[in-house]
């Protein structure tokens, strides 16, 4: 592997990068999901429409162009609002950080969205009525009853949609955040060997996914803990 | 900063100048990606290790890594080495349009023989025991009993991954084809009105979605008729 001697760090700090916008995407993803789920089971038709019109957009729209619309569309909208103060301001976008982990942690949480109001959907009815019938507080009966067990359910998909995430973060080099695969194309531009650092590119993105599943197998373990020696 | 509803209106025809492109794109890719996901099945299924390795070794790294990634392999990567680019291959890799087209037909092969791979485990064991009972032959269970019954069990998952397909189809722009999102990247470039252009690409992308979405209710209701309730 000499011929990558000089692009270890590149790719290290690229790797950095990506693990960044995983953690940011994941965190709008799961806010949005929730905030989603909620209006979709509320009872006003308002909400209930808006949450709609989000997953229906979101999860219909390519990744890629979600992506440009949000990257330069803000570009325009933050160069609008800067000159109002600044006319000699020429340009001024979000940077490629942001816009891309914004953009995927939007189009994951129409996803996540769908994935939690079936889990919610799932925790049986009696139990929330046995939580009431114990007169436990809307807030508890949430907490400690909802979630425990609509997390159970929901967590194979999550899996898949974190998954997701990690694999959409190859997209955003394409408006020019410096992660792997951004690093790749720099390092063959003097080296000359696509072949070799694209597949470095793949292998460190399979170690990654590889990690996610092997955790999520566990965690599904410990969710279902208390099925054990019952099928 | 003005949001020009006329624009959408005029850039609409052009955007679908690509519209041919992304249709071809997916169809191909589809049918090429389907037909190798059942030698995939096959060899995941079969009682041999040295092709149920292979097959599993293969879905792990198509499902594992980005895809566009993996259209960076071949349509950048591949031409690195002089033997390929000497070979009968090299009239094919050398177009983006093929390396597109392979790309997406090795990504949705892992994913489609794994949708099968569930319809097929989702059919009744007892069904195929009656089979052997009436002395159905093996080819006999296998093609009037497990395959009718697994596809109508996958159709469900297999409608989601034509959606997806769809969507793929986009990263083709970056390997310089002018399919919907390769038009609306090029007309971006002229006009600078992100937001007018490429929410009307949005816009056919989502009409398109309804489509395949219709047609496979259309399709499940049709495989699910004996089950419909009178």
């Amino acid at each position: 592997m000499s011929l990558l001697d000089g692009w270890w760090d590149d790719f290290f700090f690229g790797l950095l990068t990506v693990l960044q916008v995983f953690a940011v995407a994941l965190a709008i993803a799961v806010a949005l999901g929730l905030l989603g789920a909620s209006a979709k089971l509320s009872n006003s038709r308002l909400l209930r429409a808006l949450a709609q019109v989000y997953t229906v957009v979101f999860r219909g729209a390519p990744e890629l162009l979600v992506l440009l619309l949000f990257y330069f569309g803000m570009a325009l909208t933050l160069t609008w609002f800067v000159q109002l103060f600044d006319p000699s301001v020429k340009f001024i976008d979000l940077p490629p950080f942001w816009a891309g982990s914004i953009a995927i942690g939007l189009i994951v949480g129409a996803y996540m969205t769908e994935t939690f109001r079936g889990a919610f959907l799932g925790v049986d009815r009696g139990h929330i009525e046995a939580a009431r019938a114990l007169s436990l507080n809307p807030y508890q009966v949430f907490w400690y009853v909802r979630v425990p067990q609509m997390w159970r359910l929901a967590l194979p998909n999550f899996g898949n949609h974190m998954l997701s995430i990690m694999k959409d973060t190859a997209l955003i080099s394409i408006i020019g955040l410096e992660e792997i695969l951004f690093v790749a194309k720099m390092a063959n531009s003097v080296v000359h060997r696509p072949f070799l650092l694209y597949v470095t590119v793949a292998m460190i993105y399979l170690a990654m996914t590889t990690v996610i599943t092997l955790v999520v197998g566990q965690l599904e373990v410990r969710a279902n803990r208390h099925l054990r020696g019952t099928r | 900063m003005s949001f020009d509803f006329a624009l959408i209106a005029t850039s609409l025809p052009k955007i679908l100048q690509g519209l041919g492109l992304t249709l071809n794109l997916l169809v191909v890719s589809t049918l090429l990606g389907l037909l190798l996901a059942v030698g995939i099945l096959l060899m995941r299924l079969s009682q041999h290790a040295w092709l149920v390795w292979p097959a599993k070794a293969y879905i792990y790294f198509f499902r594992g890594t980005p895809l566009l990634v993996q259209l960076f392999i071949i349509y950048y990567g591949l031409p690195q080495f002089g033997l390929l680019r000497h070979s009968f291959l090299w009239p094919l890799l050398r177009e983006p349009y093929w390396c597109s087209v392979i790309a997406l037909a090795l990504n949705t092969a892992a994913y489609v023989s794994e949708i099968l791979r569930g319809g097929v485990l989702g059919v009744d064991k007892g069904l195929i025991e009656a089979g052997k009972a009436l002395g159905l032959t093996k080819f006999q269970r296998a093609s009037r009993i497990t395959t009718p019954l697994a596809v109508r069990l996958a159709l469900p998952a297999y409608s989601n991954e034509i959606v997806s397909m769809l969507k793929s189809t986009a990263l083709a722009s970056t390997v310089t084809l002018m399919e919907m999102t390769g038009v609306a990247r090029t007309i971006v470039a002229d006009t600078f009105a992100p937001y007018e252009i490429f929410i009307a690409a949005t816009i056919i992308y989502l009409v398109l979605v309804w489509f395949i979405q219709t047609a496979f209710t259309l399709i499940e209701g049709y495989a699910n008729r004996h089950v419909r309730k009178g």
